[in-house]
Parts: C-alpha cells; structure tokens; sequence
C-alpha cells in the first residue's frame, strides 16, 4: 500500500532510499520477513495519558473503566505508583491507599486518537508505521537504521522525544512485529536481530505478555502453564484443538515461523496540488501569485491536522520538457508557510527558466504530528490574539452600529436588575463581587423590565429567597422570589412584591 | 485533498484514525448524552443546531459545561459570543456558572439578516472559543456558510432555532430537538455525523 507512482515520489536526485529496502520480501520467498526488524512502543500508561494532560501528574491519578463494576485501575501514574497503587488493583483499595487521588474515566476515544498521533509521530523514522490498539505502536526500521546511526541511536531518539511530551514507553526491537511486541509488553527493552534467536528469547517471556483472552490463560494456568517455554513444549496438534488455530498462529507468527500480515497501516499524508497557469509565465515574478494560492493551501492542509513538515518540492511544469525542480529541507519541523515562502523567494529569484512555466506543483513531504500531546484544543485553531478580536469587533461594529456589539459585567449589588452592566467587550469587573457564597442560582436570562404574570398558574420550584435592600437611595426592593415552572417547562425566575398583594411578575428566565 | 490520498483512503483496509473519521469532541458533561454521540460529545469546529421550543427549558443549561471547559483552558483567553439571544444574558449568573464575564460577547443585530453574517464573522475569526446564535428562518446556503466558518476558525457553532424549522434541510453535523418533561430536558439526536437517531430522556439539567 505504499507503493506510489515513482515519478512522483523521486527525490531531486534519484538514489538509494531507505525506505524501498525495507519493503517486504516476495512471497516465493519461504523465510517469512527475513530482513525486517521491527520496533515495537508499548504505551502501558495510554489510558492515563490520553486523559490528564503533563501538568496534571502532580497528584497521584489512576484511570478506571465506568463500565467495570469493580472500578479496576487500568493505569495509574508515577506519583500513584510509589504511594504503592498499581494497575489491577480495585479502586476502593487504591483510594485506600491515597486517600486524595485523582480517578479519571477512561476515554476510549482520546486513547485511539492519541495512538493515532503516535503513529504519525513514528512516520518520522519509517514510512512502514502500524497501530496494535489499544496500546502499541509498531514500526519496520530496517532501511532506516543506517539513517539514524544504527538501532540503540533510532531508540534513544524514539525515547527522548517521547519523553519530552511526558509520555512513557517502553520499547523493543525484533525481528517479527508480534514478537517485537511481547517484547515490549514484558518491558524488556531488548534488541533481537536474528530470527533464529527469537525461540530462545521468547521461551523466558511470561505469559502475560501475549495479552491472551482471561480465560485462556486460567486454562493454561491450570494445566501449569505459566511461561512461553511451557507453552512452547506442548503438542501443536493438541493446543490447536483446544485453543483454536488462531492462537497457534500467532505463536508461530512471533517466532517467525509464518508470515504476519501487518494491517491498519498508518498512512503517510502529503500535500500535493498542482495548479496550472492562466497563461504560461516567462518570468519567475510572474508565479509569485499562483504559488502564494498554493502555500495558502499548504497552510490550511497543516493546520486542519496540527502537523508540520520538514520537506517541500516544487515543480515548475512546463509544455514539454521535465519540470523545473526546486527541494527544500528545513531544519525545523513547519507548521506553517512563513519559513517555506522565505526559503522558495529566495529559491526561485536565483532560478533560471528555459522554458515557459505553464503550471505548479507543490508537494510535501511526509506530515508530522506538531504536538505529541493534545496539550489543549485551544491551540489547534488560532487563538484569540488581540488583533484577530480587534478585526472582529471593527467588522461588526461597522454593519451593525456601534452598540450592537457589548459585554457583560457583574456588578456588587443585591438589586438583581442592577446586579449587572453593559461594558466594553473584555473589561474587567468592578471588585470581586461578594456574593454571598451559597446564594441561590441567578437566571441566565434577565428580562429588561419585570413583568407582570396574569393568572399565574405554574408549579413553584424553589423559594422564597428574601431580596430587601435598596433603602438608602429610594429605590428600594422589598421582593419574596421563586424558582418556577411555567406549563411549557420553562424555568422562570419569578417574585412577589411584600407585602403580598399586586401578583407576580416575572424578571428571569434559567436559559 | 490530493488524488492520490483520496485513492489510498479508498482502500477497505485502510483504518482511518483522527481527522477523517472521529471528528475531535469535547464531552458535553452529561454522560447519558455524550453515551449517544458519536466521538462521545460535542463535534468541535462545526454547526450544531439546537431546536428549543421555548426560551429557558435548559437549553443553555445543557451547553454550560462545555461552554466552562472550552473557555477554561484557552489560553490566550477566548470569546463566547451570544449572538442575537432572546434576552439579556445575566452577568452574576454566569459567573455563578463558572464563566468569566470578562470573556462574554454579546452581539445584538437589528436585523435578522444580519445575525448569520455575524455568526459567520465571529466564527471565522478564530477569536472564539464558541458562538451561541438564535436565529429564526434560514436559506440552507446561509446555514452551510456558517458551516464553514465554523471548519475555518475551528470554533463550535451552536444555532438554536425553533421546532418550525425541523423539516427544513439542515448542514448542521448534528441535530438535536430539545423539549422540556418532569423538570428535566428530552434530547432527540435527529442528525449526527457518523452515528444514528437517538433519544435520551429526562437528562438532569439543574
């Protein structure tokens, strides 16, 4: 599935790539993934991370299952671990342990969007990239080992850019993905090269590591099982009958005795658009226009997926002949054009055209996540800088008028109808407003003028609070108020004056 | 989206994480709704509409908890704007609520042809962290503007409108009629990208 047009996809200057040796033998070929090795990324602590953000492991903070009536811990972080708290462990006795913690609910969909970013993340080290959900990210580095200096270099730089957006892993590299994984899981930050040693490395691994169905593994448990060396020792014929072919199979897939299909490839995105002239540019000046609509869209293209690219190739198509090539490798990751347009001015003002220009092409190279972490939604889109609220308020205050366009500040003051004022938008309130602390809820909506309410005939919720104030300045209030229900199910905010005698009348409404 | 993209997410192997398939959410802070939308609450930067019946049966009350966390953690600080809304909003009650009135934007256009144009200004943006528009009858293009604008300055549109307007064509990514029963709220997904028509009974607005 990575197979693209080579045209479209050659560097500059045609060479050995990393990538084309790493794809997957023939399938004449007997021995199943000779050659490859794979790097697995086990991310015990996902649950957790995908919902509590760095700042927030201060405390010690556990995630459960909602759905688990016992409240398990599926993982927990490094200040719970030394309070003695440990995945498993039930909540009741966890809070036991930490009277304080932190229990979060675990949030299957942030978990999946954040192994997600992790494998886009991993495109960086190869284009082979693969999600094992819920927790594990695995990667074919085989052509990118001479790229990085060698394995021990490709995982210490995993590692450090990992650890730098609060994540913990625990990686291993093999020569099958399955046994790459068990590898991992049993946080055995080994590197298995050759496949011959696979048998012998993996008799030592627990069987906790093959993440087997519960039940399956209490039948083995039973028979004495507890290793892979046990399991290894036991009939085929007999273990296929009892446990089904599938669980066979992927024994034999770890230790490479049968191919492993890899699926739910994490697809490399690039941009790529052309856009053909107008009428054929002679002057390089002359693509300024067409090319600023492409990066624009460049723009747009990383923005909507929060990634940034480190390479960028634009081709001047021309009638006939080869397009014009011009490659750009940056030192740092861009998320936006700003340093593309600079570096492509600078390209193009030095480049000489012998031939007509009669189209664009702008391609990218691989998309890398910007930010490992979801560190905020808020940064995804832009934030609000002063100058982009400042267009916004002159372009409605322009069609609508001046007034149309206000902000809301409490004010300290019992009056309900005066506990408020019009401000401009983003002013600061007066004083901390005392409210007294456990003040009865205030509507959402205020109706300019009371009003009176006519044969009121709804149900009253809550009720009275007593507002008599204003004495001082002659506009005093002397009012019992009432959280109601209108028939519609309307949630009203309504009073009667004291004492009692003119009727309701409503002043609120709860929104 | 390039050709060659478009072709490979074609492909029936291919399992598509994050921006194609899940659009981004925030719960909407009642775990019985949320349990019903697709993603587990409400989509971010896109149109949202709310058919309310009556002014005050909860339809704000529903929006609170979202509206709290999406300003909560924006920093720069954000907008929530009210855009056209059908009183005026009460300064005390939504610092009671958890939101800092300093951040409240109220626009009040004269006009009704005027209040999806500035729905649109102030979702595209960006200075948003979420915009609440009542609006009454609605040209499906105007609506799908909106739409867009929401995608451009990633910012959630909430457009509440009456029940008369449920058999209109809608864009909105989701759809929900809204009525008022045993002091409760009656959610009734009618639209929802990637999930099916639901209904969740008495949710517990307080």
């Amino acid at each position: 599935m990575f197979q693209e047009r080579p045209a479209s996809i050659a560097p500059a200057t045609p060479g050995r790539r990393h990538a084309l040796g790493a794809v997957p033998p023939p399938r004449a070929q007997p021995a199943p993934g000779v050659g490859e090795l794979w790097l697995a990324a086990h991310f015990a602590r996902l649950p957790l991370d995908a919902v509590l953000p760095g700042t927030g492991q201060a405390r010690a903070a556990v995630v459960t299952a909602p759905e688990d009536p016992r409240r398990t811990v599926v993982a927990c972080n490094e200040r719970a671990t030394r309070q003695g708290i440990a995945p498993g462990m039930g909540l009741n006795a966890a809070l036991a342990l930490v009277p304080g913690l932190h229990v979060l609910e675990r949030q299957p969909a942030a978990e999946a969007a954040l192994l997600d970013r992790l494998g886009r993340w991993a495109l960086q080290f190869t284009p082979v990239v693969s999600l094992e959900p819920p927790g594990a990210v695995l990667a074919e580095v085989r052509g990118s080992l001479d790229l990085f200096g060698g394995a021990m270099a490709l995982v210490r730089r995993a590692l450090a850019g990992l650890s730098a957006s609060g994540l913990s892993a625990s990686l291993a590299l093999a020569p099958t993905p399955r046994a790459a994984l068990w590898l991992a899981r049993a946080r055995l930050a080994m590197t298995v090269t050759r496949i011959d040693m696979l048998p012998g490395v993996a008799a030592r691994l627990p069987l906790a590591c093959l993440q087997w169905p519960e039940d399956t593994v209490a039948t083995l448990d039973a028979l004495g099982i507890a290793s892979i060396a046990d399991l290894l020792r036991l009939p085929r014929a007999g273990f296929a009958t009892r446990f089904g072919p599938r669980l066979l199979e992927e024994l034999d897939e770890g230790l490479g005795r049968r191919p492993a299909p890899r699926r739910r490839h994490v697809v490399p995105e690039r941009f790529d658009e052309r856009l053909e002239l107008v009428a054929a540019a002679e002057a390089v000046a002359v693509l300024q226009p067409s090319l600023e609509r492409l990066l624009a869209r460049l723009e747009a293209f990383l923005r909507a997926r929060a990634s940034g690219i480190r390479a960028l190739r634009v081709d001047l198509l021309h009638r006939g002949d080869p397009p014009t090539r011009l490659s750009l490798a940056l030192a740092r990751m861009a998320g936006d054009a700003g340093a593309l347009r600079e570096l492509l001015d600078e390209r193009l003002g030095r480049c000489r055209l012998a031939e007509p220009v009669v189209g664009l092409r702008l391609r990218s190279g691989v998309l890398s996540p910007l930010q490992l972490r979801d560190a905020g939604l808020f940064e995804r889109g832009r934030s609000a800088d002063p100058e982009a609220t400042a267009r916004l308020l002159d372009l409605l205050r322009a069609r609508l008028g001046h007034d149309a366009v206000f902000g809301v500040l409490p004010v300290p003051e019992h009056r309900p109808e005066r506990a408020f004022r019009i401000a401009e938008p983003g002013s600061l309130a007066d004083l901390p407003v005392p409210w007294p602390a456990m003040r009865p809820a205030r509507p959402l909506w205020m109706l300019a003028e009371p009003q009176p309410l006519d044969g009121w005939t709804g149900a009253l919720v809550t009720g009275p609070e007593r507002i008599e104030t204003g004495w001082w300045d002659g506009h005093d209030v002397r009012r019992d108020y009432y959280v109601a229900l209108s028939r519609a199910g309307v949630r009203l905010w309504i009073f009667r004056e004291r004492p009692p005698g003119q009727g309701w009348f409503l002043h609120g409404v709860f929104g | 989206m390039s050709d060659a993209l478009a072709e490979l997410l074609r492909h029936p192997g291919l399992w598509r994480g994050g921006d194609a398939g899940a659009p981004e959410t925030i719960p909407t802070g009642f775990r019985a709704l949320d349990a019903e939308l697709p993603g587990g609450g409400w989509p971010l930067a896109t149109l949202i509409e709310l058919l309310v019946p009556a002014a005050g049966i909860g339809e704000v009350r529903l929006l609170l908890p979202a509206l709290r966390r999406l300003t909560a953690a924006a920093e720069p600080p954000r907008w929530v704007a009210w855009l056209a809304p059908p009183h005026m909003p009460y300064a005390p009650a939504l610092a009671d609520a958890g939101l800092d009135p300093a951040r409240m934007l109220v626009i009040r256009p004269r006009a009704g042809v005027d209040r999806l144009w500035a729905m649109e200004q102030a979702l595209r943006s960006g200075a948003c962290a979420a915009v609440l528009g009542w609006a009454g009858p609605a040209h499906d293009s105007a609506l799908r503007r909106v739409k867009l604008a929401a995608e451009e300055g990633a910012t959630p549109a909430f457009l509440l409108r009456s029940p008369a307007h449920r058999g209109d064509p809608s864009p909105a990514a989701l759809r929900l009629a809204l009525s008022a029963r045993d002091y409760g709220l009656d959610v009734e997904i009618l639209k929802s990208r990637g999930g099916g028509p639901a209904r969740i009974e008495r949710l517990p607005i307080h």
